[in-house]
């Protein structure tokens, strides 16, 4: 066992641990024990693919950049998708212009193309369809299409969520 | 004073939900095919269910008669929340990607970069 395992062991028992707590809302002795043993042994289990470099997870920087991103997409990012999208379905004629892009990213750890995934996924009006790994793209369902060039249409869709993931993730 | 606040940003926010669904459901009819369900669809995940069970949390926070009840519902709505946001788009993802596979392909679409690439064979 060397120390790198045994941190992202610690590290995903205690994450396990949080959400325990927090979905059974209670901190009763019991709790905690049967939170700890549970969350330990999946840890044990899981910490080596979920974790290659745990020293990331003590940096603060990325911890402050993930809340401002948080804060930031759930607010302005998602409010504005969604009038969009409501827009296009509450008009008479419900006027669209779809057409399937390619978005190229450029980042490099699985954690940071989830997240840019997700965050496309999950505004309205942007859906991710495939995604090549070796080229490097997301192929992306566009409700309204503002470009088809590969550049102008990333600026459109992704630029804010791949400078995030960047400073978390990579 | 500070509890009443978050107890009426939860009710709005359960109200938003409520709303949202309703324009999901009705964007659902209105759009012609697959993908474009998809996009409406979005508005129902996220408008229509995971903000609603963030005001849930908030909601039940605030209710101080509750008593320690109040703590295992926002727990859970909270937890559920989370996992909604992180698992709803693999899901709308999968579809898409399936659909897209088995030949179902967006009509009227602008561009398809996907369907040029598989044909050139640049990407499998």
């Amino acid at each position: 066992m060397t120390k790198r395992i045994i941190a992202s062991i610690i590290a995903t028992t205690l994450f396990l641990m949080a959400i325990y707590i927090v979905y059974t809302g209670a901190i009763t002795p019991m709790d905690i024990l049967l939170g700890l043993v549970g969350s330990s042994i999946i840890a044990s289990f899981t910490a080596d693919m979920l974790l290659r470099n745990p020293n990331k997870l003590i940096d603060v920087r990325r911890w402050l950049y993930f809340l401002a991103y948080a804060f930031i997409y759930l607010t302005v990012i998602e409010l504005k998708a969604h009038l969009q999208v409501v827009k296009i379905i509450l008009h008479p004629k419900t006027p669209v212009n779809p057409s399937i892009v390619r978005i190229p990213y450029e980042v490099t750890s699985d954690y940071a193309k989830t997240t840019i995934a997700n965050s496309i996924t999950n505004t309205p009006g942007t859906v991710v369809v495939d995604i090549d790994d070796i080229r490097k793209v997301f192929y992306v369902h566009w409700i309204n299409a503002k470009s088809i060039e590969d550049r102008e249409a990333r600026k459109h869709v992704s630029s804010t969520f791949e400078k995030y993931a960047k400073k978390i993730f990579d | 004073m500070i509890l009443e606040v978050i107890g009426w940003i939860g009710i709005s926010l359960l109200a938003i939900g409520a709303l949202m669904d309703v324009i999901a459901a009705i964007g659902i009819n209105k759009f012609k095919n697959f993908y474009l369900r998809l996009h409406a669809a979005t508005v129902g995940i996220i408008g229509g269910a995971f903000y609603p069970l963030l005001g849930l949390g908030l909601l039940s926070l605030s209710l101080e008669q509750l008593g320690v009840i109040r703590f295992y519902i926002a727990g859970i709505s909270f937890t559920s929340a989370f996992f909604v946001l992180i698992t709803a788009p693999v899901g709308s993802h999968i579809l898409a990607r399936a659909a897209h596979r088995v030949g179902v392909m967006p009509e009227p679409i602008g561009v398809d970069r996907l369907k040029e690439d598989r044909e050139k064979g640049v990407f499998k």
